[in-house]
């Protein structure tokens, strides 16, 4: 592409009051380029002058004016670079003339006269011509062979839904389901949750219904009996190799070497051909990843509705409430089996149960946590089973005893409707014991509701155990990755498949494979339908954004994705080894194997590479140093008391939008620091803050996303990633005689823009403490 | 080791209370937000969330046996901000009945009072027992005792001899004292025990000095209407109470004056309108109306608050007695012999039909409340 430039500075929203518009043009122009400035560049006026521009031959457009992330598609030219200057937000409505005074008449052409304001807009358009020069205009990455067909890998409520809501959108579906039929779980209930309005009384389970109406789909292959051996490949072209399971074939998926294989006696890492001596004797029998199966079935993305088991407690786990001591406590799931069978009945005696007691918490210890893997769905179960005990029985009582009881959303009318029995008894409690009492139960509990400790006599005792996500014991989906065939680090997520809690649901950590119902968190039937129907929208999104070339998400839309320079590749494995969504596969040797459509473009190998050979069209390790090298740093030549410049790399997904979020609500911050957005912490290549230093800035931070288990980071890892290299430049600044201090990061999320103005003034104050960079001005 | 409260739900109460006007009970979540906005709950132990539990896990000893819902004047402040519309208010008046049906015995009785198909039966008892009563006096002592085709001036006694009449009412009334005598001796041990194991008094004992005194310092508040006082919700209620309250008082001092006049001065009926004492009457007897149609009128006007049988019963009581009373004395001064008549007849079975049941009604509170509140004095519960 031949850039033909354009500058473009607004003067609207209070721009051209505070900033000497003529001296900003002249930063440009001095250099060359075309400057035009207008009143309001989003009028009419505006938007035309740039139409017409870019009609006559324009393709690369800087525009000074508000931030990129507001009036996106009024500045969007197809085929044509823009940046956007934020030196609205940013600079103009950040930094009033009232705290950063304008320079008088006099002082007009003062040269010692330090304008904090006309500087920073000044270096942020420098910056942005920068930019522009190194950057190239992206070009969409299309795969060789595509294929639209999903799978969807289990056949209970969940799958089954998912397939038919793809169906129904015009994909074709193939259904796995390990047993030898549909169903699932569901096939084991007496009544299930109610799924319509008014939400008071359980229901015949769905399961059936639906069954039958997935075999209307002549669109949908149903494999039962099978299992995935493995998935290779990327989004829109995975290579899936089905069997039978329990099945051993050579195209099981192959697994990574364990840590304690990668080392030599002595605890060294071993060279690369000695690792991959090891790892073809483990996994003998075993085809590598890189090998493709030519009698593999192909398909565009996965849907995994593995589902759950329910939990199955220790021998001794809970012994103080009975729990295999008597036969008579019981878990929910086989409650729900004894309900199925009949009326209810004792397991030990065959007797009537006709006072059970339903135990919600396990107490002792654990404090008021509930068993493992439960949530809200297992409150609402107690509450379906304490039905069927006065279903069956005039005289039948159900107490329930919990910690928490959650409802939530339209379950609160269920709810509702069960307290109103007044057969059913629900208190706030802790159970401290369930011990035998003749033929039957007693159960104790404290600090109840009554106001006193209290005793119940009972037939039975149901414990309210979660449900185990199918990943937690096997990885499922057996992915021919060189990460290893599970997902990684789903610790963070109580082992259910997910990838963040909040933004991005349905998304796992494997781009192209969309969690859905019990294996991604405890949840009822309704639930699960639900979201049956998000993850095939997901999954439907993933093959429409690869079929264009572009990222599916969190970046959705992006049409870049990493380019690497193999030539000077050193073969570290880092970019392999520190992608959070494993796209990379390593060869024998080595080196790296991109899978772009596995990729979400945020930019960790380009982090991580100490050869810095890995960047995007619009985003490189050149573009930014540029910018970072644009910035003018002022020195004793300049002024005799020069200002500080501090260098801010910003995450673009929430530290960006909270640093605009405090200029609109006219928050100011100290001037003597300047931006450069980053797509993700975890893309900050460590050249950039030495490219800072040595270039006499006098301090770096990054600012970015919560890691750790609570973390917000988009891409899971970058910032954690971000803080590990952080602490190694700091080694490294000892080095070079500069303090460790000068380079910091700061957590913030989206909400607590407020808090950001404090966080830079301590910063610079720290920096200030520790006075200028003794390279400056060299 | 604490002791374990033993938890042995009594299904049959829950549907009793609920069929009393507490039917919203099992709503309540314990938010407790009654007990935090009800301006006359102690601070120990307060009410009426902990009844609210007891009452939707069917621990009948635990509210029947105590003397919190009675400490309870029906406001209704609580039904009011009840974020669940539980109406913990017709809860406790449930409950309240329930003790009544408790501490009342026959239960046959009880039962009969809080079923509106009995009431035609429980209307025919007196009537019956009048004429049952006039004839076999009459036998025995070989008078007219009933007449009914009086003639001349109207004079009410003609038809049914003070004597009679007498005769009939004490025995009601001795059947209602002896009633009440069993009941508030069940009654006041057990609230007591109550009170001990839930730790609401300062004493071990009753001591009847202590309890007498106590007493004394109570009936002035009760009088003052102190605790109605301090509801928000239904002020102008306590207004009505009282009219109805100070006529019921007014009414029962003429009854002993002109019982004094008959039996010791021998001076008979009917009265100069000029005598002081049927002023008081007179007033009294305006009073009992105007009080209990400002009460029916609340009633109506909240249709929030749950009006059950027991409730409409008492009122529909109080307006008769009020009505038949003035009735027959407006009707002999216009001098409409039968319609005169007929009415008085009326107003003896209504009067009867008062005291007979008066401790299986909802009129019980009188004694129930007022031993309750002279407990709660008693044990310092504040």
């Amino acid at each position: 592409m031949n850039k033909k430039y354009g500058v473009y500075i607004c003067q609207g929203c209070g721009i051209g009051e505070s900033l000497n518009i003529e001296k900003l043009s002249e930063v440009a122009s001095d250099e060359g380029y075309s400057v035009k400035a207008c009143p309001a560049l989003c009028g009419k006026e505006g938007v035309e002058l740039l139409k017409a521009d870019v009609a006559a031959g324009v393709n690369t457009l800087v525009i000074a004016a508000c931030s990129p992330r507001v009036l996106y598609d009024t500045f969007r030219f197809d085929g044509c670079i823009v940046e956007r200057v934020n030196i609205r937000e940013h600079v103009v409505w950040s930094h009033p003339r009232t705290t950063w005074l304008a320079p008088t008449e006099e002082q007009k052409d003062d040269e010692t006269f330090i304008d904090h304001v006309q500087m920073m807009a000044s270096d942020y358009l420098k910056m942005a011509l920068a930019k522009v020069e190194k950057i190239k205009l992206p070009e969409p990455y299309k795969l060789d062979t595509f294929t639209k067909k999903i799978l969807v890998i289990g056949g209970g409520i969940t799958g089954i839904s998912a397939a038919i809501d793809a169906a129904k959108a015009g994909y074709e579906v193939t259904i796995v389901e390990k047993e030898a039929a549909l169903g699932g779980n569901a096939l084991k209930w007496r009544k299930q949750l109610p799924t319509d309005y008014p939400y008071e009384k359980p229901m015949a389970p769905v399961i059936q219904s639906k069954i039958k109406e997935l075999g209307s789909y002549p669109g949908i292959a149903i494999k039962t009996g099978t299992v995935v051996a493995r998935i290779a490949g990327q989004p829109g072209d995975f290579t899936v190799t089905f069997k039978k399971p329990g099945e051993k074939i050579e195209f099981d998926v192959p697994f990574p070497l364990p840590p304690e294989m990668r080392v030599d006696e002595s605890g060294k890492e071993l060279e690369a051909e000695k690792l991959h001596a090891r790892y073809l004797e483990y996994n003998q029998g075993r085809v590598d990843i890189l090998t493709s199966d030519p009698n593999g079935e192909k398909f565009g993305a996965v849907v995994l509705a593995a589902g759950w088991r329910p939990y199955q407690p220790q021998e001794n786990e809970y012994a103080h409430l009975g729990f295999g001591v008597t036969p008579d406590v019981v878990t929910n799931a086989h409650f729900e089996e004894i309900a199925a069978a009949g009326k209810i009945k004792r397991p030990s005696d065959g007797k009537e149960a006709k006072s059970v007691v339903f135990i919600q918490s396990p107490g002792q210890g654990g404090g008021d946590q509930d068993f493992p893997y439960a949530a809200s769905v297992t409150s609402l179960v107690a509450l379906k089973q304490a039905t069927y005990v006065r279903a069956d029985y005039a005289d039948g009582k159900s107490f329930i005893i919990y910690q928490h009881m959650r409802t939530p959303g339209m379950t609160e009318n269920f709810y509702k409707a069960v307290q109103q029995d007044p057969g059913v008894f629900l208190t706030k409690g802790q159970v401290t014991k369930v011990a035998k009492n003749g033929a039957g139960l007693i159960v104790e509990a404290d600090d109840t509701l009554l106001g006193k400790a209290i005793q119940i006599k009972a037939d039975l005792v149901v414990l309210a155990t979660g449900m185990v996500p199918a990943t937690k014991d096997d990885p499922v989906i057996n992915l021919a990755y060189r990460q290893g065939p599970a997902f990684r680090d789903n610790a963070l997520f109580n082992d259910y498949a997910d990838s963040n809690y909040i933004c991005f649901p349905y998304e796992t950590q494997r781009t192209g494979i969309y969690a859905a119902g019990g294996v991604r968190r405890s949840m009822t039937t309704e639930e699960a339908m639900e979201d049956a129907t998000g993850a095939a929208l997901k999954a439907i999104q993933c093959l429409e954004s690869v079929n264009r070339g572009v990222s599916v998400h969190p970046r959705s839309g992006d049409l870049t994705f990493p380019d690497f320079f193999f030539q000077r590749c050193t073969q570290c494995k880092r970019c392999t080894q520190e992608c959070p969504f494993g796209a990379l596969d390593d060869d024998e040797r080595g080196t790296p194997k991109p899978n772009p459509t596995r990729c979400r473009r945020c930019g960790t190998c380009m982090g991580a590479c100490p050869e810095r050979i890995i960047n995007f069209a619009n985003y490189s390790i050149d573009s930014v140093s540029s910018m970072v090298k644009a910035i003018k740093v002022p020195s004793t030549d300049d002024f005799d008391e020069p200002p500080l410049r501090i260098l801010g790399l910003i995450c673009e997904n929430d530290a960006y939008p909270a640093l605009d979020i405090a200029g609109m609500n006219r928050l100011s911050w100290n001037a003597d620091v300047r931006f450069i957005p980053v797509r993700c912490l975890g893309s900050v290549n460590v050249i950039w803050i030495k490219d800072a230093l040595s270039k006499g800035m006098d301090g770096v931070f990054l600012m970015g996303c919560k890691h750790g288990d609570d973390y917000q980071c988009h891409f899971v890892k970058g910032s954690e990633l971000a803080e590990i290299r952080v602490k190694k430049i700091g080694e490294a600044l000892s080095s070079l005689a500069l303090e460790p201090e000068r380079v910091a990061q700061f957590q913030v999320a989206i909400d607590e823009y407020d808090k950001i103005p404090q966080m830079l003034q301590e910063f610079v104050g720290t920096i200030e403490g520790l006075g200028p960079n003794p390279f400056k001005g060299f | 080791m604490t002791e374990r409260l033993v938890i042995e739900p009594d299904l049959n109460f829950i549907k009793d209370v609920g069929m009393l006007g507490g039917e919203d009970l099992k709503k309540c979540y314990q938010c407790a937000t009654c007990s935090v906005v009800c301006p006359i709950s102690p601070d120990n132990r307060p009410f009426p969330r902990k009844e609210m539990i007891a009452a939707s896990w069917g621990l009948k000893d635990k509210l029947v046996k105590s003397a919190d819902p009675w400490l309870c004047h029906n406001c209704g402040d609580c039904s009011t901000r009840c974020p669940r519309k539980a109406k913990p208010a017709d809860v406790l008046a449930a409950i309240r009945a329930q003790a009544i049906s408790e501490y009342s015995g026959p239960k046959v009785l009880a039962n009969a009072l809080n079923n509106p198909k009995m009431l035609p039966i429980l209307l025919l008892v007196p009537a019956v027992y009048i004429l049952i009563m006039g004839t076999i006096m009459g036998k025995i002592f070989n008078f007219q005792f009933l007449n009914f085709s009086p003639e001349g001036t109207i004079v009410h006694a003609k038809m049914v001899s003070t004597w009679l009449v007498d005769v009939v009412m004490l025995t009601a009334a001795g059947f209602a004292a002896l009633t009440f005598f069993n009941g508030v001796k069940r009654f006041l041990c057990d609230i007591h025990q109550n009170a001990l194991a839930e730790g609401k008094t300062t004493q071990q004992a009753i001591d009847a000095g202590g309890f007498i005194q106590a007493l004394i310092r109570t009936i002035p508040a009760i009088l003052r209407h102190a605790k109605f006082n301090e509801c928000t919700e239904n002020k102008e209620r306590g207004v009505s109470h009282m009219l109805v309250l100070f006529a019921f008082i007014g009414l029962f001092i003429v009854t002993s004056i002109f019982f004094v006049a008959i039996y010791g001065l021998q001076i008979h009926g009917p009265y100069s309108q000029l005598n002081p004492v049927k002023w008081l009457a007179n007033v009294s007897g305006v009073a009992l109306i105007i009080g209990s149609i400002l009460l029916i009128k609340t009633r109506m006007s909240k249709p929030d608050q749950k009006s059950a049988y027991k409730d409409w019963l008492l009122l529909g009581l109080v307006l008769g007695l009020g009505v038949t009373g003035m009735g027959a004395q407006l009707t002999r001064l216009a001098g409409w012999a039968g319609v005169s008549y007929a009415v008085y007849f009326i107003h003896l079975i209504l009067v009867w039909f008062t005291f007979a049941y008066l401790p299986f009604s909802k009129l019980a509170h009188l004694v129930y409340r007022t031993v309750a509140m002279t407990y709660a004095e008693f044990a310092g519960r504040k």
